[in-house]
């Protein structure tokens, strides 16, 4: 975008600065030609007309903290200066991508949220780089992944796998859905059992103050009791919440030791193998039956219909010469084997 | 952007990399690292799977075409390696398996974007040729290594349907005629102005080509680099092809010999012209009195192959004195060690040489021995990867190989002749192949020969730690020797072993070993078909199939054949195959 183009078209961008919303719901004044590099801001000024004022900021993708926009401001910042050569730019970029793992994928996604592709390769390499000649272990530890697939899945996972992007998308929202069940039911386990202790220990109280001394009425006693509990329980679940997923996680591992499949023949010899449908489907089967754990029964069957729905509507047509080539039979010709001693050059 | 009140806390790690997980596998390229990645966790083990474009299937009865394209779903390039190496070796029976028809028509069902198909080992049908030509518009590279079963006609459909095809590479097939003589070449359409062919290697195809049409071939295909021609192209035809195709890179001559008895042209000019060119291969039918025409090129190529011509040690010399540059070199044993000798004065930067005998007969005196291989040893300090047919080695020339050469990557010696101990000091050849695994820590393909005892095995258990494929023969003594490769070696994956006097318990010092192994090959050693029956109950991945020559007796083991594999045993075996499990 040329400068009289941005003229033309709306005189208040010509101002040097757009405000932006960072995920923590501050605003920024960043200068504009620097922020134009994004995509997704250069979309939202020119399409939009956000941006000019503290009032109209533009909302970034939640990926995008402060930190990460600086960062990613100061990626503009540099590469936006034509003069460059690519020597310095190559340089630039190696130094730009040595920080710690955690914030290197931070930056990746805020990058990615935010169309900057050149970031978004740049980063993308980096974190590649530090997976490349190290074991799923290693890989786990650095960026803290769970270790979830069992052993029968670590010799060969079957699962939902195909293409479609509906699929796909569908795979995720079922995961999405399957966390946010398991954490309302969690959160409501958990109030049900504060709300017993709170209920035995309120009758408690009570007794013993009709016990020693009639002071203040149960109600009011009650409230000022009900915040604190508020205010604990939010704490509880911060601290639970992490705690119970790792919980989860070996939950959902079957009871399995977790060890790499070159270990002990006999373990691998008693598992059974997976089930997989011959028409190609694939559906949640009884060993899955940890997973489906806390989830309400009616929406569970609600997904399954959907998954086997577009399972069916992805089985493709043969084109018809295929048909006919592969329905006039088979013939493997026998083959003599030269015995004349000739020996293979190729290894 | 307002927040909910008691909104979950913030993303954990896993969910932030989960966004742009499949951009950051898309720059994973090693097959190990895609596997480690795959095994990382449930969500990783998707993405991988998303993004996985280059297949690798080593064995192809490991999995099942519709496993394999079912996790898989967006390949553009795949290798599939079929019969085991020592199949090469009539050791195998008839219509034994390695069918790719089955592959085909999954891969035609799932991969209309494929682009690359290397096949190596594999029995596949012009059926299957025609097929592939008319399934994948975009098909692009079509690699043959040693395969079989198909025909011209096969060839004639790839070249009529693939317009874009780039590479049409034939490595040691063996290509039937068909019933009527098909003019493959002609079969490239001759209205596309220009192809895109880069490669077009066809030296294993046993009958004539259309010279025309190949002529008018390579005159439209401007991109083309490699170019190997069969023993029928005649030394003037060649003449005419290269000043057609003066950028050519890698060019395999053809016969190098000539029928007519007419003025011949300048071959030194040709190859002269070619400035580009950096590997020579062919001189199937060599006149030697014609090698003078290559010096030109000489100085320019790293990669020589001439181990189709029967040439002496004085005809060599004429050619190897220029060839500064040459990494890898391919040679037939009538050179003798006086050529070897030549090879290591001038060719400092050797990384590869393979020594092929025109003669397997033990009992001659062979013309390469333990002196031409100490002088390589000592000439060309940088070799990585050997194999070398000779009828006599000594230890210390072993030895010193082993000082000399600490790159060595692979080291295959095969001593003709059973048995055969160190002639001059009448010992076994222990001591040079445990100098070998000592001293070469990059090892990790290895053949030994000759009389060894259980102490070679131990060596090669002892030291071999990096060593993925073992080949044995005529060697060992007792279950010991195979109880310390298989004790010792983790990473051992291809072991082939044949006339050697391992038993069952040996093969049971390897059951916590066998998941890891591509496969197991054992023919003429001391198995039983109980030990068999026991290891195949044990580990239920494992396929294992004993080979006989007569039908029906299954109690000998004449051969055993063993895999891991994902899927159930495969059904389309002969009768003289049975498969435990």
């Amino acid at each position: 975008m040329s400068e009289i183009d941005m003229a033309v078209i709306k005189p208040e961008m010509m101002k040097p600065y757009v405000w932006l919303q960072t995920s923590d719901d501050s605003i920024q004044q960043v200068e504009q030609e620097i922020a134009m590099f994004c995509p997704l801001i250069c979309q939202e000024i020119i399409q939009k007309g956000m941006g000019s004022s503290k009032n109209c900021a533009i909302c970034l993708p939640q990926q995008v903290s402060p930190a990460m926009l600086s960062l990613i401001l100061d990626y503009c910042r540099f590469h936006q200066v034509p003069g460059r050569s690519n020597k310095e730019r190559k340089s630039y970029d190696e130094k730009f991508v040595r920080i710690d793992t955690e914030r290197l994928c931070e930056l990746t996604s805020a990058a990615d949220s935010l169309q900057l592709k050149p970031l978004v390769d740049l980063t993308s390499r980096a974190l590649a780089r530090i997976i490349e000649g190290k074991s799923p272990e290693e890989i786990r530890d650095i960026f803290h992944l769970p270790d979830d697939l069992t052993e029968e899945e670590k010799l060969e996972p079957l699962r939902n796998i195909t293409a479609d992007p509906r699929i796909r998308l569908l795979n995720r929202l079922y995961a999405k859905k399957r966390k946010e069940l398991k954490e309302r039911e969690r959160i409501l386990k958990l109030k049900k059992s504060m709300w017993m202790n709170v209920q035995l220990m309120t009758f408690c109280l009570l007794l013993m103050e009709m016990k020693e001394n009639f002071v203040a009425e149960p109600k009011g006693v009650k409230t000022s009791k009900n915040k604190k509990k508020n205010r604990r329980k939010k704490e509880q679940q911060k601290n639970s919440s992490s705690k119970e997923t790792s919980e989860l996680d070996k939950k959902e591992v079957n009871g399995h030791d977790i060890r790499h499949q070159s270990s002990e023949a006999e373990r691998i010899s008693e598992s059974s193998y997976l089930h997989y449908a011959e028409d190609g489907t694939s559906t949640p089967k009884s060993d899955d039956g940890d997973i489906y754990d806390g989830i309400d029964p009616a929406l569970k069957e609600k997904i399954d219909r959907e998954v086997e729905d577009f399972a069916r509507r992805l089985n493709s047509d043969w084109p018809e010469r295929m048909q006919e080539l592969l329905s006039s039979g088979q013939d493997r010709k026998t083959l003599l084997f030269n015995t004349d001693g000739f020996l293979r050059r190729h290894a | 952007m307002n927040k909910m009140e008691g909104q979950a806390p913030s993303p954990l790690p896993d969910q932030v990399l989960e966004n742009v997980l499949e951009t950051v596998l898309h720059f994973l390229s090693s097959r190990r690292d895609r596997n480690a990645a795959s095994l990382v966790c449930k969500s990783w083990y998707r993405a991988e799977a998303l993004t996985r474009s280059e297949l690798f299937i080593g064995n192809c009865y490991a999995v099942s075409p519709r496993r394999a394209t079912a996790r898989f779903p967006r390949v553009r390039s795949l290798t599939i390696k079929g019969k085991p190496r020592f199949a090469d070796f009539d050791l195998m029976p008839l219509n034994w398996g390695a069918h790719f028809t089955p592959w085909a028509q999954a891969l035609a069902q799932s991969y209309p974007s494929l682009r690359r198909l290397h096949l190596k080992r594999m029995s596949l049908t012009d059926r299957d040729l025609t097929l592939l030509s008319l399934s994948f518009p975009h098909f692009q590279d079509l690699l043959l290594t040693c395969c079989e079963a198909f025909t011209t006609t096969g060839l004639a459909a790839i070249a009529a349907n693939c317009r874009l095809l780039r590479v049409l590479d034939l490595a040691e097939c063996v290509v039937e005629v068909a019933d009527e003589e098909v003019d493959w070449i002609s079969s490239f359409p001759e209205t596309q102005e220009e192809t895109h062919l880069e490669s077009l290697v066809f030296d294993c195809v046993e009958c004539p080509v259309n010279f025309q049409a190949l002529e008018r071939l390579v005159a439209r295909s401007p991109s083309l680099r490699k170019l190997r021609l069969n023993r029928y192209v005649s030394m003037s035809q060649l003449h005419r092809l290269m000043h057609r195709a003066p950028q050519l890179t890698h060019l395999g001559t053809g016969s190098f010999s000539a029928s007519e008895l007419d003025p011949e042209p300048d071959y030194a000019s040709a190859f002269a012209a070619s400035k580009s060119l950096v590997c020579l291969s062919g001189f199937r039918e060599i006149w030697p009195d014609y090698l003078p025409a290559i010096y030109p090129a000489c100085a320019n190529l790293t990669s020589l192959n001439f181990s189709y011509a029967d040439i002496n040690a004085h005809q060599l010399k004429s050619v190897i004195r220029h060839c500064h540059k040459l990494q890898t070199f391919w040679v037939l044993d009538s050179i003798s060690d006086e050529g070897l000798q030549a090879v290591a004065e001038t060719c400092k930067d050797l990384r590869e040489l393979r020594v092929f005998p025109v003669n397997t007969r033990e009992e001659i005196e062979g013309p390469v021995s333990e002196v031409g291989f100490e002088a390589i040893s000592r000439g060309c300090r940088k070799l990585q990867s050997i194999l070398f047919f000779c009828q006599r080695m000594t230890n210390a020339a072993v030895v010193a190989m082993s000082n000399n050469c600490p790159d060595l990557v692979v080291f295959r010696l095969c001593i003709i002749g059973q048995y055969r101990p160190d002639p001059e000091t009448l010992e076994p050849m222990d001591e040079g192949f445990g100098a070998i695994v000592m001293n070469c820590k990059k090892l990790t393909r290895l053949a030994v020969s000759g009389l060894l005892t259980d102490r070679a095995f131990g060596y090669i258990g002892t030291y071999g730690k990096l060593i993925r494929t073992l080949s044995v023969a005529f060697a060992g003594d007792t279950d010991l020797g195979l109880k310390y490769v298989l004790e010792g070696c983790p990473n051992l994956q291809k072991l082939e072993i044949r006339d050697s006097p391992f038993g069952d318990g040996a093969l049971r010092s390897g059951l916590h070993h066998f998941y890891n192994m591509r496969f197991l090959w054992m023919s003429s050693c001391k198995l039983t078909r109980q030990a068999c029956q026991e290891v195949a109950r044990r580990l239920p991945h494992l396929v294992l199939e004993v080979i006989n020559s007569e039908e029906g007796k299954a109690d000998d083991i004449e051969i055993l054949y063993m895999y891991r594999s994902l899927d159930r045993p495969r059904d389309d075996a002969p009768k003289v195959v049975t498969i435990l499990h």
